[in-house]
């Protein structure tokens, strides 16, 4: 042991090897694994819209408090599923709808990833048609309107005096409601519940 | 014989840094119990303003702090000057401007966005470009050294230049995409934490805990052992951030059992620095309170980490606000009070005085203490709970919100303390550099 306390060279190639060999196994084993790069079956590019609303997303920061991961856990599948309520209103069938947990294939359009690790705000992988395009321009523009109690910034300068949105607020609109749809997870489980 | 300008000038420059994140910390917890506050633009929102706050905090301070630390203590571990001061300035310029750079990006939105790998490609090859005038500086010190035997202090931040070398560069690269890029932004994440921030902290805490107490230090061999381990598992961990997430289970099931086996290099480290710190504890001075409680408080944060790996505790804390709780008490409670220990030693030291005054220390570790405790704890209370809402269903979104604002009230008063406490602290140390040599100190 000696010799790494007396000879600097030595002692950084240790740590060198040491580092490399927990980075190889955690970081470059799954960058090879290819079946993290297949598609889910509904997935599809971005288009120029959504591309241009997910980089507002980026530049606004919306990842410190919004994830987009569905968790494994039977608590988030139902929390960021389709409500009963929701259900029938919009299929005509009582009944929850679980959202499916986050699969690779759906994020292989993601350049960055935008996973995020804190919901000051709830998760947003499945909010892609949960609610109309007005409701989130409402939203941006007074959060507080469509949801009291909510302590997200008004983003008031993605609109113009009259409080018309401008085309980045467009833009991020069709980024939202893009998240999620690359599993057509509500008419799946609708179909599920209408076969039982 | 030490001239000390690199490190007097980092320390300071650090300082400064430290006021301007600290407010803008404070700024974002004034915003979690008034929304609107500096409403209605764009570089005031939080959104913007976060990654100033976190990127300032860890590169602007604590990272050019334990620098500038690395600059008075490797010339006197290894008995000769340091290798280039002038080297060491020009850092010094190159890292002003990489920071200022980093605050006008970030508030105009140029981001990578993702987290703690925010700053945009010509920042990220500045802060190679300084982070090699850093190694060559401090690798051409140790190289000239008068005394064969290096101290451990020296290992670490050998280890710390290579490491953070590493996660760099390959963290930044501009080729990931997916889950993919997510696992390599928590490869990046967490090592930045425990194989930039720990070892750096740890080197000065082994510095500066038996110069400060005159206590020798306690175990050679645990020293070893704490460092061989954490230059072994460390670097297997970063997947414990997107447990239940898509990314492979094995991975993550890898990540938890090296997350657990991090209690090893921990508790050696710990076991030492009590040993070190042995019958000191009553008649501390304001340095070795730092120290003592820096110490608790890496103890602390190292043993909810692992924890929070498990899947049981994991599935309840992550997402929440438990975790800024946690990670300000790594990177406020045990790291930067390493830190500031060390500013409150060596200043004094660089300018051959004493410190202006040792009660504004008192005081300033009093309120760091007090303040980091409530601030931390409301958090803990308030996300675990909020975690707990969450396992259920039925209870709607915006009302686990709600209930988070009674503990971002404590969390903002607690702030108040934090904040005052570090404007003591740079009045004390820029007050020090303006004693001159021989000039009694402020009675106190």
């Amino acid at each position: 042991m000696k010799i790494v306390e007396t000879k600097s060279v030595v002692l950084v190639v240790f740590v060198a090897l040491l580092a490399l060999l927990g980075t190889y196994f955690t970081m470059v084993v799954p960058l090879m694994d290819q079946s993290l790069y297949e598609p889910t079956a509904d997935a599809t590019p971005y288009s120029k819209l959504e591309l241009r609303g997910k980089e507002i997303y980026q530049r606004e920061g919306c990842t410190y408090c919004h994830t987009q991961q569905v968790r494994n856990l039977l608590a988030e599948t139902k929390r960021y599923g389709m409500g009963e309520e929701e259900t029938f209103k919009r299929y005509g069938v009582r009944a929850l709808i679980q959202a499916p947990p986050s699969q690779p294939g759906e994020y292989v359009y993601d350049k960055p990833h935008l996973l995020g690790t804190r919901r000051v705000g709830p998760d947003l992988a499945r909010v892609g048609g949960k609610y109309d395009n007005s409701w989130h321009i409402n939203h941006l523009r007074d959060p507080r309107s469509t949801s009291p109690g909510s302590i997200m910034p008004a983003y008031s300068w993605y609109f113009d005096d009259r409080g018309q949105p401008t085309k980045d607020a467009i833009a991020l609109v069709a980024y939202l409601q893009k998240l999620g749809t690359n599993i057509k997870w509500r008419e799946q489980g609708v179909a599920r519940v209408k076969n039982q | 014989m030490h001239e000390d300008k690199s490190a007097k000038w980092f320390i300071f420059v650090s300082i400064v840094f430290f006021l301007v994140t600290i407010l803008i910390g404070f700024t974002m917890a004034i915003k979690f119990v008034f929304p609107e506050f500096l409403g209605g633009v764009g570089i005031f929102s939080f959104g913007r303003i976060r990654a100033i706050h976190t990127n300032g905090v860890l590169f602007g301070w604590l990272l050019a702090a334990d620098m500038g630390l690395a600059y008075y203590l490797v010339p006197r571990l290894c008995g000769v000057k340091l290798f280039s001061e002038k080297l060491g300035i020009a850092t010094l310029l190159l890292w002003v401007v990489i920071v200022l750079g980093a605050v006008v990006t970030l508030a105009s939105g140029q981001t990578q966005a993702r987290e703690y790998l925010e700053l945009v490609m010509w920042l990220d090859v500045l802060v190679t470009v300084a982070w090699v005038m850093f190694a060559v500086n401090i690798f051409g010190t140790i190289a000239k050294r008068k005394y064969p035997q290096m101290y451990v202090s020296l290992w670490y931040i050998m280890g710390t230049i290579f490491w953070t070398a590493l996660i760099w560069i390959v963290g930044n690269l501009p080729v990931y995409s997916g889950v993919n890029d997510a696992n390599v932004n928590w490869w990046f994440g967490h090592n930045a934490v425990g194989l930039i921030f720990t070892p750096l902290g740890v080197a000065t805490a082994y510095y500066f805990i038996p110069k400060s107490t005159g206590n020798p230090l306690y175990s050679h061999r645990l020293s070893l052992i704490g460092f061989w381990t954490i230059a072994f598992l460390y670097i297997w961990t970063g997947a414990h951030h997107i447990l239940f997430g898509p990314i492979p289970v094995w991975l993550q099931t890898v990540a938890i059992v090296f997350s657990i086996s991090l209690l090893i290099p921990v508790w050696t480290v710990i076991a030492n620095f009590f040993g070190t710190l042995k019958g000191k504890w009553a008649q501390g001075n304001y340095i070795v309170k730092f120290l003592m409680s820096g110490t608790v408080f890496y103890l602390l944060t190292c043993i909810q980490g692992p924890m929070h790996s498990l899947r049981s505790v994991n599935q309840i804390v992550s997402k929440t606000d438990w975790i800024p709780g946690h990670a300000h008490m790594a990177v406020f409670g045990a790291f930067s009070f390493f830190a500031i220990a060390g500013i409150y030693f060596a200043v004094p030291k660089i300018y051959k005085t004493t410190l202006f005054s040792a009660k504004l220390a008192e005081w300033h570790f009093w309120l760091s203490f007090v303040g980091f405790l409530g601030f931390s704890t409301s958090l803990w209370i308030g996300g675990f709970l909020q975690g707990l809402q969450w396992m259920d269903h039925t209870i709607a979104f915006i009302d686990t919100v709600k209930a988070m604002s009674p503990y971002y009230v404590v969390r903002l008063l607690s702030a108040v303390l934090m904040v005052a406490g570090q404007l003591l602290f740079a009045l004390n140390i820029f007050k020090t550099a303006r004693i001159q040599a021989g000039e009694p100190a402020l009675a106190a």
